[in-house]
């Protein structure tokens, strides 16, 4: 009795289970196809499934752009290495291009002052190059590739376009051996710019010169422009020759002690102008 | 061949001595090459030869150098005499002061000529510091060992070339027959 009725009741539940399958599938049928054949608008129905879809594909997008992300990361790595070679070596050849490149400023920059001096000056001018420097530590002088043959003679005036370097000292066919202003034996006239006061400029065979014989009465100022003054025909009037960095007024003695930076920086001199001076004009 | 091969070197070595090592005019390490091979002459030449070896050299210094013509030769060939007095005199090894001594008769020597200098012509040259001098003096010494060494190694060659060369060298006319 027992097992009819729990059969029976197994059965129902069956049919109740299809009728209920039937029905849903029906009223999914019928929903889609007014849908279809409705007004063709989007409704809620559509907006319930957007909303419950899109949170669905957004997270696969995540994740589907995590994968690509990881394959093409792992894609470049691969490269990497040979992309990190490549790029090591073209910027060794930026840096070195640079390198060359601040040193071709540089030099524009020096052989423009030089071009300056030699269009403003109405002095003939020979431009030079320096091939050696004297290696002693007693004198001070530079070799030239220019000689005799250039129209470069002893006692010519050498300057730079900040201001006098020094005079050749000795000169054969194409090379001359330059005494710069800063060797100890070298002495040349000088004017202080302002107040025209005379003295002699004496090399010290550092990059520093002692201005000599100008009497402690007169009125000498740190900072004051010494230029050249021209006498005896060997130096051109008014070149810059530097700048008073130190004057002493001593109890004994009647001259004072000055100290000059020069106007040319003797330890980076390449390029120098030759004045081109007659013979005459030194004897 | 050995006296003109070390004419050459020394000619070299002034000449990278006044360029290459000589950037600016002012630069103070400017190894004095050419006095490493005076003392390399010194202790491995005959008088004659290191003589003939040092007169071009320092022709050349004077040229390239300094505004007394003669100072160079001075300070060559007073080094070489010095040095050779040493060796002549010391009963010691050689190779225990060949390198210091060069450095220090480099500055005895220079010290001299200064001296003379600065009483004849006071005019003419620096006043002596001893930092800068000292300073060269060091970099004798220090350049003096691979220079030592190169040279070492050319007078090795050369000589042994002319030796090979002294025996190779074929006679005339039949060995063999006995008169």
């Amino acid at each position: 009795m027992k097992k009819n009725t729990r059969r029976q009741s197994k059965g129902s539940i069956k049919t109740f289970r299809f009728v209920l399958f039937i029905g849903t599938a029906v009223t999914l049928v019928l929903i889609l196809l007014i849908i279809i054949l409705g007004d063709q608008q989007f409704g809620p129905v559509h907006k319930i499934i957007f909303e419950g879809v899109g949170p669905l594909q957004k997270t696969m997008s995540t994740i589907s752009d995590s994968l690509h992300s990881v394959k093409k990361n792992y894609i470049e790595l691969l490269t990497v290495r040979e992309e990190k070679e490549r790029l090591w070596q073209e910027l060794q050849e930026c840096r070195s291009k640079a390198y060359a490149n601040r040193g071709a400023v540089a030099l524009n920059a020096r052989l423009r002052k030089l071009l300056d001096f030699k269009e403003s000056s109405t002095l003939p001018t020979i431009t030079a190059q320096i091939i050696g420097k004297d290696p002693s530590l007693w004198f001070r002088s530079v070799i030239i590739d220019r000689g005799t043959s250039d129209g470069v003679g002893k006692g010519m005036p050498v300057v730079t376009g900040e201001g006098i370097v020094g005079q050749v000292y000795a000169s054969s066919t194409d090379y001359s051996k330059v005494l710069l202003a800063i060797a100890p034996s070298s002495a040349i006239d000088v004017l202080l710019q302002e107040s025209r006061i005379r003295g002699i400029l004496k090399g010290t065979g550092k990059n520093l010169y002692h201005l000599e014989y100008i009497l402690k009465t007169a009125e000498v100022f740190v900072g004051d422009r010494v230029v050249t003054a021209g006498y005896g025909g060997m130096f051109p009037t008014e070149l810059p020759v530097g700048i008073v960095s130190k004057v002493t007024r001593n109890r004994r003695g009647m001259f004072l002690e000055i100290e000059v930076i020069p106007a040319v920086d003797f330890r980076t001199l390449e390029n120098l102008l030759v004045i081109e001076r007659k013979k005459k004009e030194f004897n | 061949m050995l006296t003109l091969s070390f004419i050459l070197v020394g000619l070299f070595l002034v000449i990278v001595q006044t360029t290459l090592f000589m950037p600016s005019p002012l630069w103070l390490v400017a190894p004095d090459f050419y006095y490493i091979l005076v003392g390399y002459l010194a202790y491995n030449f005959t008088f004659l030869h290191g003589m003939v070896v040092l007169l071009p050299i320092s022709m050349v210094l004077d040229v390239y150098s300094g505004t007394v013509i003669g100072m160079y030769p001075a300070l060559c060939y007073l080094g070489y005499f010095l040095l050779r007095l040493i060796v002549a005199k010391i009963p010691v090894p050689k190779s225990l002061y060949q390198l210091p001594c060069i450095a220090l008769s480099y500055l005895v020597v220079s010290w001299f000529l200064i001296l003379l200098l600065d009483l004849f012509q006071p005019q003419a040259i620096s006043s002596w510091e001893w930092l800068p001098i000292l300073f060269r003096v060091f970099l004798i010494y220090i350049f003096s060992f691979p220079l030592f060494r190169f040279f070492t190694f050319l007078d090795k060659k050369i000589r042994g070339k002319i030796s090979s060369a002294r025996f190779t060298r074929s006679k005339h006319g039949n060995q063999f027959r006995q008169d």
